[in-house]
Protein backbone atom coordinates (compact mmCIF):
# COMPACT_ATOMS: atom_id res chain seq x y z
CA UNK A 1 0.00 0.00 0.00
CA UNK A 2 1.52 3.82 -0.55
CA UNK A 3 2.88 4.86 2.73
CA UNK A 4 0.72 7.98 2.16
CA UNK A 5 -2.93 6.04 2.24
CA UNK A 6 -1.80 3.99 4.81
CA UNK A 7 -0.75 6.34 7.06
CA UNK A 8 -4.02 8.36 6.67
CA UNK A 9 -5.51 4.82 7.47
CA UNK A 10 -4.02 4.98 10.69
CA UNK A 11 -4.51 8.52 11.46
CA UNK A 12 -8.13 8.67 11.16
CA UNK A 13 -8.45 5.32 13.14
CA UNK A 14 -6.41 6.53 15.81
CA UNK A 15 -5.96 9.86 16.46
CA UNK A 16 -9.28 10.77 18.03
CA UNK A 17 -8.37 8.07 20.69
CA UNK A 18 -4.93 9.28 20.67
CA UNK A 19 -5.71 13.03 21.26
CA UNK A 20 -8.28 11.74 23.96
CA UNK A 21 -5.67 9.53 25.42
CA UNK A 22 -3.20 12.87 26.03
CA UNK A 23 -6.40 14.96 27.13
CA UNK A 24 -6.96 12.46 29.95
CA UNK A 25 -3.12 12.96 30.84
CA UNK A 26 -2.59 16.62 30.34
CA UNK A 27 -6.33 17.93 31.42
CA UNK A 28 -5.62 20.37 27.92
CA UNK A 29 -6.76 20.00 24.33
CA UNK A 30 -4.08 21.54 22.55
CA UNK A 31 -1.07 20.24 24.53
CA UNK A 32 -3.05 17.27 23.87
CA UNK A 33 -2.51 18.12 20.26
CA UNK A 34 1.10 18.71 20.65
CA UNK A 35 1.72 15.41 21.69
CA UNK A 36 -0.89 13.53 19.23
CA UNK A 37 1.50 15.16 16.35
CA UNK A 38 4.29 13.66 17.59
CA UNK A 39 2.86 10.08 18.15
CA UNK A 40 1.87 10.51 14.58
CA UNK A 41 5.49 11.83 13.58
CA UNK A 42 7.26 8.36 14.58
CA UNK A 43 4.11 6.41 13.60
CA UNK A 44 4.91 8.07 9.99
CA UNK A 45 8.75 7.54 10.14
CA UNK A 46 8.62 4.14 11.38
CA UNK A 47 5.80 2.91 9.25
CA UNK A 48 6.98 0.08 7.93
CA UNK A 49 7.08 -1.25 11.80
CA UNK A 50 3.57 -0.85 12.01
CA UNK A 51 2.74 -2.71 8.17
CA UNK A 52 2.15 -5.77 9.12
CA UNK A 53 0.80 -5.83 12.18
CA UNK A 54 -2.86 -6.64 13.62
CA UNK A 55 -5.21 -4.09 14.14
CA UNK A 56 -5.07 -4.57 18.01
CA UNK A 57 -1.19 -4.74 17.64
CA UNK A 58 -1.17 -1.48 15.65
CA UNK A 59 -3.30 -0.08 18.47
CA UNK A 60 -0.87 -1.24 21.09
CA UNK A 61 2.28 -0.01 19.22
CA UNK A 62 0.77 3.93 18.89
CA UNK A 63 0.04 4.10 22.45
CA UNK A 64 3.23 2.13 23.31
CA UNK A 65 4.56 4.78 21.71
CA UNK A 66 2.08 7.48 23.42
CA UNK A 67 2.94 6.17 26.97
CA UNK A 68 6.59 6.54 26.66
CA UNK A 69 5.95 9.96 25.22
CA UNK A 70 4.38 11.34 27.86
CA UNK A 71 6.11 9.49 30.37
CA UNK A 72 9.30 11.58 28.28
CA UNK A 73 7.41 14.50 28.40
CA UNK A 74 6.30 14.48 32.20
CA UNK A 75 9.85 13.80 33.18
CA UNK A 76 11.13 16.93 31.18
CA UNK A 77 7.79 18.78 33.12
CA UNK A 78 6.73 20.32 30.26
CA UNK A 79 3.34 18.74 29.46
CA UNK A 80 1.43 19.99 32.86
CA UNK A 81 2.65 23.53 32.57
CA UNK A 82 -0.85 24.40 31.40
CA UNK A 83 -2.54 21.08 33.13
CA UNK A 84 -5.70 21.41 35.21
CA UNK A 85 -6.43 24.55 33.54
CA UNK A 86 -8.55 23.55 30.32
CA UNK A 87 -10.77 21.09 30.82
CA UNK A 88 -14.31 22.10 30.67
CA UNK A 89 -13.02 26.14 29.96
CA UNK A 90 -13.83 25.67 26.58
CA UNK A 91 -17.60 26.69 25.33
CA UNK A 92 -20.31 24.12 25.32
CA UNK A 93 -22.06 23.71 21.69
CA UNK A 94 -25.44 25.56 22.12
CA UNK A 95 -28.61 23.36 23.12
CA UNK A 96 -31.63 24.72 21.83
CA UNK A 97 -33.15 27.29 24.93
CA UNK A 98 -32.01 29.77 26.74
CA UNK A 99 -32.81 27.87 30.06
CA UNK A 100 -31.93 24.48 28.98
CA UNK A 101 -28.82 26.09 27.40
CA UNK A 102 -27.89 27.54 30.44
CA UNK A 103 -28.13 24.88 32.45
CA UNK A 104 -26.20 22.07 30.10
CA UNK A 105 -23.60 24.27 30.51
CA UNK A 106 -23.28 24.79 33.85
CA UNK A 107 -23.76 20.10 34.15
CA UNK A 108 -21.09 20.37 31.81
CA UNK A 109 -18.74 22.98 33.59
CA UNK A 110 -19.65 20.83 36.85
CA UNK A 111 -18.52 17.17 35.13
CA UNK A 112 -15.69 19.06 33.23
CA UNK A 113 -14.62 20.72 37.27
CA UNK A 114 -15.54 17.19 38.98
CA UNK A 115 -13.29 15.29 36.02
CA UNK A 116 -9.99 17.59 36.49
CA UNK A 117 -10.46 16.15 40.11
CA UNK A 118 -10.21 12.44 39.34
CA UNK A 119 -7.34 10.29 39.62
CA UNK A 120 -5.02 10.37 36.96
CA UNK A 121 -5.74 6.68 35.82
CA UNK A 122 -9.06 7.42 36.20
CA UNK A 123 -9.53 10.58 34.36
CA UNK A 124 -7.26 9.20 31.19
CA UNK A 125 -9.75 6.00 30.79
CA UNK A 126 -12.50 8.32 30.92
CA UNK A 127 -11.26 10.92 28.67
CA UNK A 128 -10.41 7.43 26.01
CA UNK A 129 -13.97 6.20 26.52
CA UNK A 130 -16.16 9.46 26.31
CA UNK A 131 -14.02 11.64 24.20
CA UNK A 132 -12.30 8.78 22.13
CA UNK A 133 -14.84 6.51 21.44
CA UNK A 134 -12.76 3.40 22.68
CA UNK A 135 -14.75 0.27 24.56
CA UNK A 136 -12.99 -0.88 27.36
CA UNK A 137 -11.61 -3.75 25.13
CA UNK A 138 -9.58 -1.03 22.97
CA UNK A 139 -8.84 0.82 26.08
CA UNK A 140 -6.87 -2.24 27.70
CA UNK A 141 -5.41 -3.07 24.99
CA UNK A 142 -3.89 0.14 24.11
CA UNK A 143 -3.15 1.28 28.05
CA UNK A 144 -1.96 -2.84 28.62
CA UNK A 145 -4.09 -3.03 31.38
CA UNK A 146 -7.13 -6.05 31.87
CA UNK A 147 -10.34 -4.83 30.71
CA UNK A 148 -11.47 -5.69 33.96
CA UNK A 149 -9.26 -2.98 35.59
CA UNK A 150 -10.52 -0.25 32.64
CA UNK A 151 -14.40 -1.13 33.81
CA UNK A 152 -13.24 -0.62 37.16
CA UNK A 153 -12.22 2.30 36.41
CA UNK A 154 -14.92 3.93 34.32
CA UNK A 155 -17.09 2.67 37.22
CA UNK A 156 -15.82 4.87 40.00
CA UNK A 157 -15.03 7.48 37.14
CA UNK A 158 -18.87 7.98 36.60
CA UNK A 159 -19.47 7.18 39.85
CA UNK A 160 -17.77 9.84 40.89
CA UNK A 161 -19.24 12.02 38.22
CA UNK A 162 -22.70 11.34 39.23
CA UNK A 163 -22.27 12.00 42.57
CA UNK A 164 -20.84 15.83 41.16
CA UNK A 165 -24.19 16.33 39.42
CA UNK A 166 -26.64 15.19 42.21
CA UNK A 167 -24.71 17.60 44.88
CA UNK A 168 -25.67 20.70 41.60
CA UNK A 169 -28.53 19.30 41.26
CA UNK A 170 -29.62 19.07 44.65
CA UNK A 171 -27.31 20.99 46.82
CA UNK A 172 -28.75 20.09 49.88
CA UNK A 173 -27.86 16.78 49.32
CA UNK A 174 -24.95 14.90 52.10
CA UNK A 175 -21.85 14.48 50.74
CA UNK A 176 -21.01 11.07 49.08
CA UNK A 177 -18.73 9.10 51.84
CA UNK B 1 -29.69 15.77 30.63
CA UNK B 2 -28.00 12.53 31.94
CA UNK B 3 -24.64 11.91 32.80
CA UNK B 4 -24.34 10.14 29.14
CA UNK B 5 -25.40 13.32 27.87
CA UNK B 6 -23.47 15.39 30.11
CA UNK B 7 -19.98 13.26 29.26
CA UNK B 8 -20.79 13.83 25.31
CA UNK B 9 -21.38 17.45 25.68
CA UNK B 10 -18.05 17.23 27.60
CA UNK B 11 -16.12 15.49 24.89
CA UNK B 12 -17.48 17.81 22.01
CA UNK B 13 -15.95 20.72 24.48
CA UNK B 14 -12.27 18.97 24.34
CA UNK B 15 -12.16 16.78 21.37
CA UNK B 16 -9.91 18.47 18.30
CA UNK B 17 -11.20 20.60 15.92
CA UNK B 18 -10.96 18.54 12.11
CA UNK B 19 -9.20 21.25 10.68
CA UNK B 20 -6.78 20.93 13.47
CA UNK B 21 -6.53 17.61 12.66
CA UNK B 22 -6.40 18.26 9.57
CA UNK B 23 -3.16 20.59 9.75
CA UNK B 24 -1.35 18.25 11.80
CA UNK B 25 -1.85 14.79 8.95
CA UNK B 26 -0.50 17.72 6.66
CA UNK B 27 2.29 18.79 8.75
CA UNK B 28 3.43 15.15 9.25
CA UNK B 29 2.89 14.08 5.32
CA UNK B 30 5.32 17.15 3.89
CA UNK B 31 8.18 15.37 6.27
CA UNK B 32 9.82 12.74 4.20
CA UNK B 33 8.65 9.77 3.61
CA UNK B 34 9.34 7.01 5.67
CA UNK B 35 11.93 4.67 3.72
CA UNK B 36 11.14 1.15 3.54
CA UNK B 37 13.38 -0.83 6.33
CA UNK B 38 15.97 -2.87 4.45
CA UNK B 39 15.92 -6.66 5.86
CA UNK B 40 19.19 -7.42 7.07
CA UNK B 41 18.73 -10.71 7.05
CA UNK B 42 18.00 -13.32 4.08
CA UNK B 43 15.87 -12.12 1.04
CA UNK B 44 12.19 -13.23 1.82
CA UNK B 45 11.75 -14.91 -1.73
CA UNK B 46 15.11 -17.15 -0.06
CA UNK B 47 12.70 -19.19 2.06
CA UNK B 48 10.27 -19.91 -0.51
CA UNK B 49 12.40 -21.19 -2.46
CA UNK B 50 13.91 -23.23 0.48
CA UNK B 51 10.20 -24.77 1.82
CA UNK B 52 9.64 -25.57 -2.18
CA UNK B 53 12.48 -27.31 -2.88
CA UNK B 54 12.39 -28.80 0.87
CA UNK B 55 8.94 -29.74 0.08
CA UNK B 56 10.13 -31.97 -3.23
CA UNK B 57 12.46 -33.37 -2.01
CA UNK B 58 10.90 -34.45 1.02
CA UNK B 59 7.71 -36.00 -1.04
CA UNK B 60 9.86 -37.99 -3.66
CA UNK B 61 11.61 -39.27 -1.14
CA UNK B 62 8.91 -41.07 0.05
CA UNK B 63 8.37 -42.50 -3.35
CA UNK B 64 9.60 -46.04 -3.67
CA UNK B 65 12.49 -46.18 -6.01
CA UNK B 66 12.12 -46.91 -9.74
CA UNK B 67 14.35 -49.58 -9.14
CA UNK B 68 12.73 -51.45 -6.11
CA UNK B 69 8.78 -51.23 -7.73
Amino acid sequence: MDPEAEFGRLYEAHRTAVHAYFVGRTADRWVAADLMQEVFMRVWQRLPELSGRSPDGQRAWIFTVARNLSIDTFRHERTRAGAEAALGDEPAPAPPSAATAVIAAERVAIVGEAIKQLPEQQRTTLAMAAAGGLTSAEIATALGVPAGTVRYRLSLARRALAAALARYDDPAAPEPR
Amino acid sequence: MSLDDTLAAWAATVRLPATTAADIYQRIVTTPAPARAVSPGLDPAWWRRFTAGFTTRMITSTQPAPWAA
